[in-house]
């Protein structure tokens, strides 16, 4: 049989992928495919690091920086911070990936892998190769009783650190909300410490359902924290709590200033980050509001600018 | 949390998908542009609250893929229905569910089949002209009222819709499924109302003649429709593939054909004379007495409008798309009637029961076991539309999500 | 988890069938409603096979442990299956080198001096060094070749010895060394239900006298079938002379089963379900096969006999062969056994590039006919999986080839016998005394590798009861000249096969595909 036969007698009844239906028959005996997970290895390869190096730094930090007016505080804490590390931001906004990377230090941000929820980027191929490359995202499953272990902990012992949003979804409403367990239960277990970052503003420059930050150059906080270190045999339920009260310190001090939060965390108030206690669009309104700009005041009082 | 499989408003990818389906490579390709292109999302939403007064949680157990929810994810529906749709909405009409809540005539936990048209009582506003006398399926205000416009669960943001793990209906769209009708046969039941309302809108007189063009879902379904609750005399089907010929013989139509055989057969049985047009396919002079259209395609109408008497019926039951030519509805002095959804019986007087009621009496008797022979999981939901929009290549009549299963 | 078989029926979904046909395979895509039955899941195998030899060995089943029943200045003798099994040839190491070694351990611990190793070939053709040394291994092949390592002569006056008959008056005669052994350690495997048991010592190392009481037509149309011992005429016969020999000698036999691993991973797509064939396995596929057909012949056929099997060995039991034999069936069932619900107008079967006969050689006509219509049509249990009068169909090639050194009886046999009339009975009465006993033949089967004079005639017995039972026998693809001189019909696709059918069962007959290699037993209710 000629060539072109032949591969039309294998291909018939398959499609694209030559995959073909179970006969009816056969639909008993079915094995049910095992779960794979997509594999993220080969965006740790060098080739692949210095590509997502020019494309971080090249397209994606000067995107985030042009169409919105981040400031980046609090640097100076990891000052002293060697080896891996969790960062643990809040999430409310696509951005918020963008912004801690660019705004990372250099010798953290070559090796860094962010934790993308399995569901969201890795249904469809071309997705999760794309958020692959550019950001070194590994899957982690949200939801499902018989969810795969993530990656997360064998990065940390080869000396990756990590970016994960412990809310696990994106704020509805731009407050945050409850963190999970999963990166103070990593932190617990390595013994490695964790970041706590805010991020004030991305829910007001990109939230939920838009796919291009607002126009206008929105102001954009992204505030770190001191590193946290788990205590010896701490739990992980424990440390959440530090972690969870150390990144709303963080958010109040935008509003009312690092000693004032400071003192607001000694009453064990974490009440701020959470938004207001009102009609939804009472919470947006809050969550939306411009953060407060120091622009140069004017030299003279009442006069016109 | 919940999943759903969320339409949205992409308008690039509409018009990429219906561009790239109107080419014939595109065309045979369907499969793979409605799984990939098609702008369908399978989401997590949260947790709904249970809705206030007359509204009920239900949670699908089986829900069926229907011609037109192809028609849409492949952009061949029509833009005239962008207007009453909301997105993001979840598809899916044809549910059978099992409710979460009280309503004022169901407990709690009871197998319902839900009719889907989202008419003036379940949009709280008060009664339209059609509304009053029974006739939902014309409802004037489908793009009013409490929820936002969608002209059936299942094209409405609000509402939810069958191809998820939960939606809303409202208390008047439910209908009870008897113990004996087993979930396969229930999906079936929205389908079936809407072959009954589409028989029901035309008056057959006894003996007349009726072609049938399509072996799908609806085909199928009106001929049974036919062959139980009107007069009618020979039935005619036009079947592509041999197992819709076998199953049409066993609802029991007169004589099935295969469409490139149509004209012909259509010549020896009801007489008249064969013309052959240099461009466009051959057309009877005579010809039957009434021609459903049950196919959605142009093809199909145009089989339909050549092949029916003049001064005859061609009734369209599926949804339309592409563009056929009108000449033999002009010059053979055709009437041409459409038929959408189902009724709540006409008006009150009549006592005529309604179209759901039928349906769910007649589903229980039919020879309708083996219809739905693929039930797929929501996470495989492009195997499920492929297998859909390959359904009469590959054996099947109707492919159902089921949302239980993980 | 391993699957168990089951009976597919060909339907819109299904795709293109894998159909082997000789040194090659083929995709056929079947009629709609066709039934295909498929073997189960292939078995894992033991992960310590020594072990479970040396458990075995300690632990038999009806004997006392094998150290036990060897003592110094015993005469041992070691009979072990010829080249005829395992089909394909297992990868090297051979589980009879595993077990002959562990065997001769303890031997040697026990310190036997005379020990003599025969391979139980009866009337097929010796084996060649080479081949010797590749299944009892190299340290044993020289230990004993030439002198202690040989085969069994069935045409050797000396070296036979006739031990009696049995109550239907069948002669039994065996090797004369073999017979006057103190013990008899069997080396089996068991590769499909027909072997081992009561056949191993009284077939292996028998003689034509013995021979011809069961290697007849009567016995074979009566052996419903043979691969069914307890429907079968022939292992009635096994289990008589069996019963003569248990008083003359003493058996020590240890039978192995094996999976259904037949084919190497590279072309790991002819033991998987085709809808579950990946993207590498269709892409091998059309590899191989454009491979296949651009070779030469003679070379395909050299790369198809040299493609050995990584079989798994799923069981090994030792002691009396009365005891041990119904655990080795009952591991071959569970590897191969399918239910099958009824016959069918047609049944298909796809013939493989071997058969016990034709290893290291050339598959001739006579060959393929006893292949189709005797070992795979002999797959059932209950009733055939076509009805009486149906019409069979077989894919093979059939090249007009014969090996001149390894079948020269069936040269003759092809071009004279076969001229003349295809009946087995007339064959039988006419022309196989002349065979066996021509001095040429038996000079050949002594001191060549020939098969026996008498052996064309016995392939053509076993496919008696297939040509009693169905109506036509068509072969796709085949020769034509070769099938027309056995009285076969040839017809070059699977739709034509069916056309030339539709005489017989007329024009929408049931078909039933056994869907074999890997190896399939159908029972058939």
């Amino acid at each position: 049989m000629s060539l072109m036969k032949e591969v039309r007698t294998l291909t018939r009844g398959r499609d694209w992928r030559g995959r073909t239906r179970t006969p009816r028959s056969a639909t008993a005996w079915e094995q049910p495919a095992p779960r794979k997970e997509f594999a993220t290895g080969w965006a740790r390869t060098p080739v692949a690091n210095a590509v997502r190096l020019g494309l971080q730094r090249g397209l994606l930090k000067s995107v985030a920086w042009s169409q919105t007016r981040p400031v980046v505080e609090g640097l100076d804490y990891l000052d002293g911070l060697r080896g891996p590390a969790v960062f643990v931001a809040n999430h409310s906004s696509h951005l918020d990936a963008p912004l801690v990377l660019g705004s990372v230090p250099r010798r953290f941000a070559r090796r860094l892998a962010v934790g993308a929820a399995a569901d969201y980027f890795f249904d469809v191929r071309w997705r999760a190769l794309v958020t692959t490359l550019v950001f070194n995202a590994f899957p982690i499953e949200r939801f499902g009783s018989k969810r795969l272990r993530s990656l997360a902990p064998v990065l940390l012992d080869r000396g990756w650190s990590l970016l994960l949003f412990p809310e696990s979804s994106r704020s509805q409403d731009g407050w945050m909300t409850s963190f999970r367990l999963g990166a103070a239960h990593l932190c617990c277990t390595r013994r490695v410490p964790a970041v706590p970052i805010a991020l004030r503003g991305t829910f007001g420059a990109m939230p939920r359902g838009r796919n291009w930050p607002v126009p206008g150059r929105r102001k954009i906080v992204i505030r770190y924290g001191r590193p946290l270190w788990p205590e010896a045999g701490e739990d992980a339920r424990h440390f959440n709590e530090r972690l969870t009260r150390a990144v709303a310190r963080l958010w109040a001090e935008e509003d009312i200033g690092w000693y004032q939060a400071l003192r607001e965390d000694a009453k064990a108030v974490v009440v701020r980050p959470a938004g207001p206690p009102a009609a939804e669009w009472r919470r947006l309104w809050e969550a939306t509001r411009p953060l407060r700009d120091e622009r140069p005041r004017a030299v003279w009082p009442g006069s016109r600018r | 949390m919940t999943a759903a499989l969320e339409y949205r408003r992409a308008p690039a990818r509409y018009l990429t998908a219906r561009g790239a389906t109107s080419t014939r490579l595109g065309s045979r390709l369907s499969g793979v542009l409605a799984s990939n292109v098609a702008p369908l999302r399978l989401v997590s939403r949260g947790r709904q609250p249970a809705p206030d007064g007359g509204w009920a949680r239900l949670r699908p157990l089986l829900a069926g893929i229907c011609g037109s929810d192809l028609g849409m994810l492949t952009g061949r529906s029509s833009p005239y229905l962008f207007p009453v749709v909301s997105m993001p909405f979840v598809p899916g009409h044809e549910i059978v569910a099992e409710t979460l809540d009280e309503t004022p005539d169901l407990p709690k936990g009871s197998r319902v089949v839900v009719d889907p048209v989202l008419a003036c009582a379940a949009r709280g506003v008060p009664a339209c002209r059609w509304c009053e006398v029974g006739q939902h399926s014309r409802c004037d205000r489908v793009t009013t009222g409490r929820i936002a416009a969608g002209l059936q669960t299942g094209f409405c943001a609000d509402t939810g819709g069958g191809w998820s793990r939960t939606m809303v209906a409202h208390a008047t769209q439910l209908h009870p499924v008897p113990d004996r009708l087993d979930n396969e046969r229930a999906v079936l039941v929205e389908p079936l109302a809407c072959a009954i309302h589409s028989v029901r809108r035309v008056d057959i007189p006894p003996g007349a003649s009726v072609l049938i063009v399509g072996a799908g879902t609806v085909g199928l379904l009106t001929l049974l429709a036919l062959r139980e609750l009107t007069p009618a005399g020979a039935t005619y089907l036009v079947a592509k593939y041999g197992h819709q010929r076998a199953r049409a013989r066993e609802l029991g139509a007169t004589e099935v054909f295969d469409p490139a055989r149509a004209p012909r057969a259509m010549r020896r049985a009801t007489g008249g004379s064969l013309e052959h047009p240099v461009f466009g396919a051959e057309y009877l002079l005579g010809g039957v007495d009434f021609a459903f259209e049950c196919s959605g395609s142009s093809s199909g109408l145009d089989a339909a409008l050549r092949l029916v008497r003049a001064g005859g019926t061609v009734l369209l039951s599926g949804m339309p798309s592409g563009t056929v030519d009108l000449t033999p509805v002009w010059f053979r002095q055709l009437r041409l009637v459409g038929s959408y959804a189902s009724d709540g019986g006409g008006a009150p007087q009549d006592g005529q029961p309604s179209d759901f009621a039928t349906a769910v009496s007649l589903a229980g008797d039919a020879p309708l076991s083996g219809y739905v022979d693929a039930v797929y999981p929501l996470t495989r939901w492009r195997e499920a539309i492929g297998h859909a929009i390959g359904a009469g290549r590959l054996g099947t009549v109707k492919v159902a999500f089921d949302p239980t299963r993980d | 988890m391993s699957r168990p078989g089951f009976v597919l029926e060909v339907d819109e979904r299904t795709p293109s069938l894998l159909v082997n046909e000789g040194d090659g395979f083929r995709l056929e895509r079947f009629p709609l409603g066709t039934r295909v039955v498929y073997p189960p899941d292939v078995l894992p195998g033991l992960r310590d096979v020594n072990g479970a030899i040396r458990r075995a060995l300690f632990n038999p089943v009806g004997s006392d442990p094998l150290p036990t029943l060897l003592f110094p200045g015993m005469r041992l003798t070691i009979v072990f299956d010829d080249i005829s099994i395992p089909l394909p040839q297992m990868q090297t190491p051979d589980i009879r080198q595993r077990i002959i070694e562990q065997v001769l351990e303890l031997a040697a611990e026990a310190g036997v001096d005379d020990v003599e190793l025969v391979a139980a070939n009866a009337l097929h053709r010796r084996m060649t060094p080479t081949e010797l040394k590749r299944a009892v291994g190299e340290r044993v092949y020289r230990a004993f070749f030439p002198d202690h390592l040989r085969n069994h002569d069935a045409e050797d006056p000396d070296r036979l010895v006739h031990l009696g008959h049995t109550n239907q008056g069948e002669d039994v005669e065996i090797n004369r060394r073999a017979a006057e052994s103190d013990l008899i350690v069997y080396v089996n495997v068991t590769l499909t239900a027909m072997s081992g048991g009561p056949k191993s010592v009284s077939v292996g190392l028998a003689s034509y006298r013995s021979l011809r009481h069961h290697h007849n037509v009567h016995t074979l149309r009566h052996s419903r079938s043979f691969n069914d011992p307890p429907n079968s005429a022939m292992h009635h016969s096994y289990d008589r002379m069996a019963d003569v020999l248990g008083e003359h000698v003493k058996i020590f036999t240890i039978e192995t089963t094996l999976n259904n691993e037949a084919f190497p991973s590279h072309v790991g797509f002819m033991n998987k379900r085709e809808w579950e064939w990946s993207l590498l396995d269709q892409a091998s596929y059309l590899s191989f096969k454009r491979a296949n057909d651009m070779t030469p012949p003679k070379l395909r056929r050299e790369v198809w006999q040299r493609s050995y099997a990584p079989y798994g060995v799923t069981g090994v039991h030792a002691g009396d062969p009365a005891v041990v034999h119904p655990l080795t069936l009952a591991n071959v069932h569970r590897q191969q056994l399918t239910e099958v619900d009824g016959p069918s107008d047609i049944g298909i079967w796809g013939l493989p590039f071997i058969c016990p006969y034709n290893v290291n050689s050339i598959m001739n006509p006579i060959l393929v006919m006893s292949l189709g219509l005797g070992y795979f049509f002999n797959l059932y249990r209950g009733q055939p999986i076509v009805r009486r009068g149906g019409v069979a169909i077989f894919y093979h090639p059939m090249p007009n080839a014969f090996h001149p050194v390894h079948h020269p009886s069936y040269i003759d046999f092809f071009d004279e016998v076969l001229a003349a009339t295809t009946d087995p009975a007339a064959i039988e009465a006419k022309y196989e005394q002349q065979f066996a006993t021509d001095p040429w033949y038996i000079h050949l089967y002594r001191n060549s590798y020939a098969y026996h004079g008498v052996h064309p005639f016995y392939m053509w017995y076993w496919g008696a009861h297939a040509l009693e039972h169905v109506g036509d026998v068509i072969f796709v693809g085949a020769n034509r000249k070769a099938a027309a001189r056995m009285g076969f019909r040839s017809a070059s696709t699977l739709a034509d096969a069916l056309e030339m059918a539709s005489d017989t069962v007329g024009s929408s007959p049931r078909l039933t595909y056994l869907h074999a290699p890997p190896l399939t037993l159908a029972d058939v209710r």
